[in-house]
């Protein structure tokens, strides 16, 4: 709901957010590189250099795996969505965590030499050809350039100038930046260990990151939304009586888009089920102060024009609404953004 | 879908008592999550071998013969309580680089070198200092040095570089490690061969390519792994050289 952009519209539930996820990473960081040498200690210690390296690798990677397990969490049980809500933030610490990493590792393996540590990083190893051996620094520096461009394109400006789909589109990148990591640790630091914790808890997060997405999608695939009869050009929705007081039902249209169909002080309106946000799915959301709220951001609409309240200018298309005896039609053709339909007083029935 | 029961939360308002304390208890796993995984991680990392850089023996100067192998080595003629004469050392400049062009001119010159000591088990490595402070010509007439034949063998093992071998840098071998020795053997650093059973007593030595080469470029995708190899074995002073014949290198599973 921004009419103008500002670095970031900060809230006290983003501040505890981040408050939050800075304690674990600072603790994690602290815990790695300051208390873990003393319970080590080695007579003839790992050089600061390297056991910082792997305390930032550690630590992007732990950050990656609980970023993306929060997703299918979400989508699971409803209560996570809160966690959802300034991923984005949490996101952009994990580049600069992975790039302090990647710092410390170019500064120690690739200098020293009388090339250049950026060229050294390209052509010091290339064998390409081979497990065992294989340059694996190589998926480090794509995942790293992958998780860059999602924090430089993470702020809403760029979704609105991208439009959602292509900026949703683009954010998937996260996943090949997470296997690109698991490639990276696999043919990495995986070949050398001889003690395995930290290939127990990198196998555990992986698992765990494929595990709740796949069981999210299964979920999904069950319960999802349905697809309503086309006749005519009108969709059943449902019975009107249906509809609870300040929430909505949702139907795939024809299209492939969907509805929301919203009851609000005994009358019902249609809009699209996708928020100008970021395609937060709206009819997951309720009506307060009358106004359609979205799960995700908090995104408002008024309902019977599918407009932001002032100052804001987010739109959403209108749906042609109609009662069909007891049943809800929608019309399955959208209104452009922003058309005010007039809302259908559902008769009272004993 | 949403029920009246499932408290919404709305970023900008406050949030809902129930769902305060479901997030709470979510907000005390995930810092749990990270306490747990940055202290175990951390505090199983593998220990190091024994090896660095003795600076605590503070700087060494000793003199001896120039031998190309193509890797200089010095044959210690005139040592000092810590070097012994007949100590053979593997010589490296600062960083990633040796001392071929620096030891170019002095080959089987009287020569004297001076710097730091980097140590795995025994003193095998200096690392010299810059200029002519850590490399000259001495003066006097450079004794006959003995190169003893030891025939073609056939090793087991793994090939290093020789510097963070021995504990330049720590870890300073194996898979992980492998572009940082690369870079090391690109810069003309004494390859060193780790040997997985003692030969002629010792379980290292130098190695070069086949008749007095630098390490082949195809050796470079073996760096690292465990591997065997055939070649002309010598021993020059305490150290063994190892002349390999390319062709032979390959893997070995496990
Ligand atoms: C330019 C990019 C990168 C380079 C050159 C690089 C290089 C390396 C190297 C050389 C190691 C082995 C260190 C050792 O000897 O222990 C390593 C380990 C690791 N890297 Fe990277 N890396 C890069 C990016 C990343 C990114 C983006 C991530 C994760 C988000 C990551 C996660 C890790 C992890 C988890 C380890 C293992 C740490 C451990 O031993 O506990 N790296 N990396
Ligand atoms: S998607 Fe962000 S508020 Fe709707």
């Amino acid at each position: 709901m921004s009419v103008k952009y500002i670095p970031v519209q900060w809230n006290r539930n983003k501040w505890l957010y981040d408050a939050v996820m800075l304690v674990g990473v600072v603790l994690f960081l602290w815990l790695f590189i300051f208390v873990s040498p003393e319970l080590l200690s080695h007579e003839f210690p790992i050089n600061p250099q390297v056991h910082n390296a792997r305390a930032f690798g550690a630590c992007a990677f732990v950050m990656l795996t609980v970023i993306l397990c929060i997703g299918p969490l979400a989508r699971i049980d409803r209560r996570f969505l809160p966690l959802l809500y300034n991923r984005r933030h949490f996101g952009v610490m994990t580049v600069f965590v992975a790039i302090t990493h990647a710092s410390y590792i170019l500064n120690w393996y690739f200098a020293f030499s009388s090339s250049d540590k950026y060229e050294a990083l390209l052509f010091a190893n290339t064998s390409y050809g081979q497990l065992a051996g294989f340059p694996f620094e190589i998926f480090g520096v794509f995942a790293l350039l992958c998780l860059a461009v999602l924090a430089a394109t993470s702020h809403d400006f760029w979704m609105k100038f991208l439009t959602p789909p292509v900026w949703k589109r683009i954010h998937s990148l996260i996943y090949f930046a997470y296997l690109a990591v698991v490639a990276h640790v696999s043919l990495g630091i995986l070949q050398d260990q001889q003690n395995h914790t930290f290939t127990v808890i990198f196998i555990g997060g992986a698992l765990a990151v494929a595990g709740l997405h796949a069981y999210a999608a299964m979920l999904d695939w069950r319960g999802g939304d349905e697809r309503g009869a086309d006749i005519d050009g009108w969709i059943d929705i449902c019975d009107a009586g249906d509809i609870r007081e300040g929430f909505a039902k949702i139907k795939i249209l024809p299209s492939g888009d969907r509805v929301a169909v919203f009851r609000q002080d005994g009358r019902l309106s249609a809009i699209s089920n996708a928020c100008a946000h970021q395609n937060g799915p709206l009819g997951e959301g309720r009506v307060i102060d009358c106004l359609v709220t979205c799960p995700w951001h908090g995104f408002q609409y008024d309902v019977t024009n599918g407009r932001s309240p002032a100052p804001f200018t987010e739109m959403v298309p209108t749906y042609n609404i109609r009662l069909n005896g007891a049943g809800v039609q929608v019309h399955r053709d959208a209104n452009p953004p922003g058309t005010y339909v007039e809302p259908v007083q559902i008769e009272v029935t004993a | 879908m949403s029920d009246k029961n499932n408290p919404f939360f709305v970023g900008y308002l406050p949030v809902p008592g129930p769902l305060r304390r479901f997030l709470l208890l979510a907000s005390v796993l995930v810092v749990a999550t990270f306490l747990l995984t940055g202290l175990l991680i951390g505090s199983t990392q593998d220990e190091p071998p024994a090896s660095g850089f003795r600076f605590d023996y503070g700087r060494q100067t000793v003199t001896g013969v120039i031998e190309l192998t193509p890797y200089p080595l010095l044959r210690v003629t005139q040592g000092n309580d810590l070097i012994k004469p007949g100590k053979t050392l593997m010589l490296t400049s600062g960083g990633k680089a040796g001392v071929d062009m620096r030891a170019m001119g002095l080959e089987g010159q009287l020569a004297t070198v001076s710097g730091i000591i980097l140590q795995r088990g025994t003193i095998d490595m200096m690392q010299l200092r810059g200029g002519r402070q850590g490399l000259a010509a001495a003066e006097g007439d450079p004794p006959e040095m003995v190169t003893e034949q030891l025939g073609r063998w056939k090793v087991a093992g793994e090939i290093c570089d020789g510097k963070c071998l021995n504990g330049a840098m720590r870890p300073g071998r194996g898979l992980a490690h492998k572009a940082c020795a690369n870079l090391c053997l690109l810069g003309d650093v004494p390859p060193v061969f780790v040997s997985t059973q003692p030969i002629e007593g010792s379980d290292f030595m130098l190695i070069t390519g086949p008749d007095g080469t630098r390490l082949p470029d195809a050796a470079y995708n073996y760096i690292g792994q465990f591997i065997s190899l055939e070649g002309d074995l010598e021993r020059r002073g305490d150290i063994l050289v190892l002349r390999m014949d390319t062709t032979t290198m390959e893997l070995i599973d496990g």
